[in-house]
């Protein structure tokens, strides 16, 4: 018979990406100066501009201290342990998927992202991150066509300098914030898209962040244009491998909407957490910020958190054109060890523009999540909105939900409003779906998936499904 | 309807229960065959509820004695779900609220539960729509709270029209309806009632728990059973709520302090 | 940090730094029953650092304004309740100027008495520690500068009530109130706070309330642009106890408020209720702090506040629930109203839960007045501008009607108001 202490006692699942891929890697030596981003500079064959931009990051990085304001405790970081360029051996980026190591397109297909033309899912473009580098991106062809570009950004650096001189660095400075600027100095890889004018993109597009390394530092740097009247789907996923040491993960996403054109960015993270003694995992300081800049655009972020050992993370809307739309759906599971310190910031500048955040976080085993979020309506901001909601479900007596929500509001025409609630899981409400047939586990998910369905509903289709699983996964042997 | 070969659904021998570390059922004993409808009348207090929440195995009910036998198997030993699919059914007096969760979606994965416990197919969405939409008539409700959360914001009459829709969807072989008449306005029950009378059949038994002889003005119980202190002290047949009706529960007290008496005289013996 | 071009010209190198230092070389040397919390305080304020918006807890709020004001004790003010009707029968008032014995001469009713030595000894400081804020700045000023406590007991089974008036003029007006609540005692407290000059009044109040005591506290505190505010209101609810605690608070250049409450085994009941005005320049700042150390706690919290002009208001709502504190039941709402688009407000409720059979809610709104009520009120004759207040007034009331019976019957807060901005230039 299920007694409450009975959840408690249900397995834990392990983490079942934890595979390492046992592959010839080219790695530099470890620990950063000025000549290491010169070094990754040259290896990747870059123009003057973006050397001067690693160079100005990094010299600003040296002058800036690690923040320390959010709910986390870590040890320190040993910024010269660590090895700040990775990349599996083979030749340039291949022409055809044929050419890639089949080992690698073994490890995508064990990670449920077939990259090869027969397994590939059909309506959504893949671009695949191995440690610090592109390996492939699927469908680039076709979304060519419609004049949409899909790539790396080490390419885009090549094929599109004009694009990237005019974009990268224009909404996350790299100066922002001491990962931002570490990023900015020492960023390998990532994806590029840009939409031009008046393009509705035919697919979901997707990129997916493997880190295979033990000792290497991620630092991916993604930027995506929507020009006007444009609009993107777009996702990423996450997973590394099981390691007892903690990898730093430092990222910078950039988001650039022009007038009546949208952005939907998706995340559904899941990098190793951790063990349940918290040995291990990655240390995730993200920076991602999408500026809307034209009139009536929009911005919509999504993500489900449930990996990492540390997440620090904030997806950003600053709402510069009159009527533009900021939304951020967020569910954030933490289970044993982990921590995460994770919000938004709507910074409403222009009139009329609206903002909506929905913020999920389940807390269990001995972990820490905490909501923190900034409402800013600037002066000239009238008429603009915002309605936050921040609900908090705790499981267990040894979890922390805090909830850090600012309000700054300028303008008198405005109307701000934040509402947020705690709960758990009650012992009726589960005897209830019991006592109808429903098991224990499904009970428990079920009801977990219903906190978190207004995020959820926001996902594209074909990931919904896979966060309620994964949600459900982590929660294993966590209730009660 | 009694016939004495009908097949023994439950058997209740002996039953004692505790909530933490309040004993609240001293001995109950009954026994339920199919096509029976039982009813358990009492005050507040008298264990009725308890009765109920321990046959569908609440985890805050401890049963300290005794046994229940479910067709022929140890009902006792069997989670709380196990017992949902093997086809006893409680309808709660309170039925939770569960913000969040579809209540078509809980319908569905409940119903095929039982299902797949039956040996039976699961329905698909669409084939499950087709059969809720069936059973919606028997309690007369609005397809409209398929689409919310489970009882969320219902109204006492909807949550309960939303038990019987569970009973109607999974088919048990023994209801314990709990209360289910508290709070219903004179429609209400109405329909309740009718439901529940629609839904016995010769091969399933109902056990009522009930304050109030209105409901049994509407569903005619083949025996009654009066309850107090953790025991069934009396049973009779239908004229029996009639009389609780007319008599109130006081004579029961008189009995109940008569048979307490006789306990502690009787102590001494059984020490010896 | 770069200092900004705005800075005052009094501010000088030194800034509030050199301010606490000029202050704690014209304080007079320490004496009297609290000569050791004033060598305390004085060595505290010599080695902490002076609150700056680097700090988490003064990120908003600019106390500048304290460097514009004498780095002095105040010099003697006779003690008067200005312009008050007389209190009620049965109704003690004390009148308190920092200097004084504010019991000398007064028959306290039954049931309440003065501590005695080693009794205050004892109590003094023990909810300042109780509920962390004991090493605060404003707190250590206090410490440093105050030459009298009021000390009292309400003793067990008995009902009371108690008017406090201050006045502070030019220079630093220290108030240190203690207050023993005996088990099943209960206290109506009114309190107002007034300024007549460019003065700082620093106050902190200490209460513990016994097992089933029961205390109603009304802080009114009228302010002047050129004068400052610095209160720390500690209470130690034991279970079963019940503090409501209703503050209103406007005219002061600069008003901080730190309301802190420790149920210390829970299962005691907290209600706040908090009303902050800031018009022109002003700055008026809440932080409150409630600790449940104890499981079936209840609170129940509203803050207000109606910033006009360029006036800043700043509300910071901490809740913690620890393990320790099962079935807690929080509810805090912070509602402001922005009539001015030169005015800012800043609000962030802070809620910390590690326990998981709780009820913790809490919801912000920051706007103006609803255009729908204002055209409802509009559409049955009233002007735009009556209405407008009207609305505002009904805003306010929400947190002003429950101030204790006392603090009522001295006049509507609103007329008060414009009578303290009025009174600036008499003696």
């Amino acid at each position: 018979m299920s007694s409450p202490q009975a959840v408690g006692d249900l397995v834990s699942q392990p983490y079942k990406y934890g595979f390492v891929t046992d592959i010839e890697t080219e790695k530099i030596a470890k620990g950063l100066s000025e000549d290491v981003v010169r070094l990754i500079s040259s290896k990747k064959e870059e123009p003057a501009f973006l050397l001067d931009f690693r160079l100005r990051a990094y010299r600003h990085w040296l002058t800036m201290v690690e923040p320390d304001w959010a709910a986390l405790g870590y040890p320190s970081i040993d910024y010269q342990e660590i090895i700040y360029y990775a990349a599996p051996k083979q030749q340039a980026k291949k022409a055809s998927l044929d050419e890639v190591d089949p080992k690698l397109l073994e490890t995508f297909d064990k990670l449920g992202i077939p990259l090869s033309e027969q397994k590939r899912l059909s309506n959504v473009a893949v671009d695949a991150v191995f440690d610090s580098v592109s390996i492939a991106t699927t469908y680039k062809e076709k979304l060519a066509e419609h004049g949409v570009i899909f790539c790396s950004i080490s390419e885009a650096v090549k094929e599109h300098p004009e694009l990237i001189e005019a974009y990268l660095g224009t909404v996350v400075p790299s100066n922002d914030n001491y990962f931002a600027a570490l990023n900015s100095a020492v960023f390998s890889d990532g994806s590029f898209v840009f939409i031009p004018k008046g393009v509705e993109c035919p697919m979901e597009l997707s990129t997916y962040f493997r880190i295979n390394s033990g000792d290497t530092g991620q630092f991916e740097r993604t930027l995506i244009v929507a020009e006007e009247g444009a609009s993107v789907s777009y996702l990423e996923g996450c997973t590394a491998p099981m390691f007892d040491t903690n990898q730093l993960h430092a990222a910078v996403v950039e988001l650039v909407v022009l007038d009546d054109a949208s952005i939907k960015y998706s995340t559904v993270q899941n990098w190793y957490a951790g063990d349940e003694n918290g040995v291990g995992g990655i240390y995730n300081f993200v920076t991602k910020r999408g500026q809307c800049r034209g009139a009536r655009s929009k911005i919509s972020w999504t993500q489900v958190e449930t990996g990492s050992a540390i997440t620090w993370k904030y997806p950003s809307c600053v709402l510069q054109g009159a009527d533009s739309v900021g939304e951020f759906y967020s569910v954030a599971l933490t289970n044993n060890r982990q921590q995460a310190d994770t919000g938004t910031k709507m910074i409403h500048v222009g009139p009329r523009t609206r903002s909506t955040i929905v913020s999920k976080g389940i807390s269990a085993g001995h972990s820490a999540n905490s909501y923190r979020g900034l409402v800013q309506i600037g002066p000239k901001a009238e008429g603009a909105k915002n309605y936050s909601q921040c609900d908090s479900m705790l499981i267990g007596d040894q979890a922390a939900a805090n909830t850090y929500p600012y309000i700054r509001s300028q303008q008198p025409q405005a109307a701000v409003e934040h509402e947020a609630s705690t709960c758990r899981i009650s012992e009726d409400q589960l005897f209830y779906l019991q006592s109808r047939g429903i098991g224990f586990e499904e009970a428990v998910s079920m009801m977990v998936s219903g906190f978190c369905r207004d995020v959820f509903n926001q996902l594209p289709m074909e990931f919904a499904a896979e966060a309620d699983k994964l949600l459900a996964l982590k929660l294993e042997g966590s209730v009660g | 309807m009694i016939r004495p070969d009908a097949p023994v659904l439950l058997e209740i021998r002996d039953l004692h229960a505790r909530v933490e570390a309040k004993a609240i059922l001293k001995g109950v004993n009954l026994t339920i065959r199919a096509g029976e409808i039982h009813a358990v009348m009492g005050r507040n207090g008298s264990g009725k509820s308890t009765l109920s929440k321990v046959l569908a195995g609440h985890p805050s009910y401890t049963v300290t004695g005794g046994s229940v036998t479910y067709r022929g198997e140890n009902l006792l030993e069997l989670d709380p779900e196990i017992r949902a699919r093997a086809g006893v059914f409680l309808g709660f007096q309170y039925p939770v609220e569960i913000p969040g969760v579809s209540n078509l979606e809980f319908l569905r994965v409940s119903t095929n539960a039982r299902r797949v416990h039956r040996g039976e197919a699961e329905l698909d969405t669409f084939e499950f729509e087709d059969l809720v939409r069936e059973r919606l008539q028997v309690v007369q409700m609005d397809p409209a709270f398929l689409e919310r959360s489970v009882n969320e914001g219902f109204s006492g009459g909807e949550k309960k029209r939303n038990e019987i829709l569970q009973m109607a969807l999974l088919e048990p072989l023994v209801a314990i309806l709990d209360e289910t008449d508290s709070g219903l306005d004179i429609d209400a029950l109405r329909i309740v009632a009718g439901g529940v009378n629609h839904l016995a059949t010769p091969d399933t038994a109902t056990l009522l728990i009930t304050h109030y002889q209105r409901l049994l003005d509407a569903i005619t119980p083949d025996y009654v059973h009066v309850m107090a202190a953790g025991r069934i002290l009396r049973t009779g047949g239908k004229e029996l709520a009639l009389e609780l009706e007319q008599r109130g529960y006081d004579w029961v007290d008189a009995e109940l302090a008569a048979l307490e008496g006789a306990d502690a005289d009787r102590q001494p013996a059984e020490v010896a | 940090m770069v200092a900004s071009p705005t800075v005052r010209v009094s501010v000088g190198g030194g800034g509030l730094e050199g301010w606490t230092r000029q202050l704690l070389e014209r304080l007079p040397a320490p004496a009297g029953a609290l000569a050791a919390v004033q060598e305390r305080g004085r060595a505290a304020l010599a080695a902490l650092p002076v609150p700056s918006s680097r700090q988490e807890d003064w990120r908003f709020t600019d106390l500048s304004l304290l460097t514009d004001l004498e780095p002095a004790p105040a010099g003697a003010v006779a003690a008067t309740a200005g312009d008050l009707p007389p209190s009620a029968p049965g109704v003690v008032r004390l009148l308190l100027d920092g200097r004084s014995d504010p019991l000398a001469g007064v028959t306290l009713p039954p049931g309440l008495s003065a501590l005695n030595p080693a009794e205050l000894v004892q109590a003094l400081g023990h909810t300042l520690a109780a509920t962390g804020c004991e090493q605060h700045w404003p707190v250590e000023l206090n410490h440093a500068a105050s030459e009298q406590v009021l000390a009292l007991r309400v003793a067990s089974r008995h009902s009371v009530t108690l008017e406090l008036v201050s006045t502070a003029a030019a220079g630093l007006l220290p108030l240190r109130l203690l207050l023993i609540l005996e088990e099943k005692a209960e206290l109506d407290l009114s309190q107002l706070v007034q300024a007549r000059g460019a003065g700082l009044t620093s106050l902190v109040l200490e209460a513990h309330l016994a097992r089933s005591a029961r205390l109603h506290h009304g802080l009114v505190a009228l302010g002047l642009p050129q004068a400052a505010l610095l209160a720390h209101l500690a209470l130690e609810q034991e279970p079963e106890s019940a503090v409501t605690l209703v503050s209103a608070t406007a005219g002061w250049g600069l008003a901080r408020l730190e309301p802190r409450v420790r149920q210390v085994d829970g299962g005691a009941n907290t209600t706040l209720r908090g009303l902050q005005l800031v018009d022109g320049r002003q700055i008026a700042d809440t932080h409150s702090h409630v600790l449940f150390s104890g499981p079936e706690g209840e609170l129940d919290q509203l803050h207000k506040a109606v910033a006009d002009g360029a006036g800043r208001s700043v509300f910071n709502g901490a809740v913690r629930v620890p393990r320790a504190a099962q079935r807690t039941n929080a509810a805090q709402l912070s509602r402001s109203l922005l009539l001015s688009d030169r005015a800012r407000i800043d609000t962030k409720p802070e809620l910390e839960i590690v326990a998981d059979d709780v009820k913790c809610a809490h919801g912000a709104t920051v706007s103006c007045l609803q255009t729908d009520e204002l055209f409802y009120l509009q559409s049955r004759g009233l002007a735009a501008s009556q209405a407008s207040d009207l609305l505002q007034r009904a805003f306010c009331e929400e947190v002003l009607r429950e101030l204790p019976a006392a603090a009522r019957s001295w006049g509507s807060f609103q007329a008060m108001l414009s009578a303290a901005g009025s009174g600036e230039d008499r003696p």
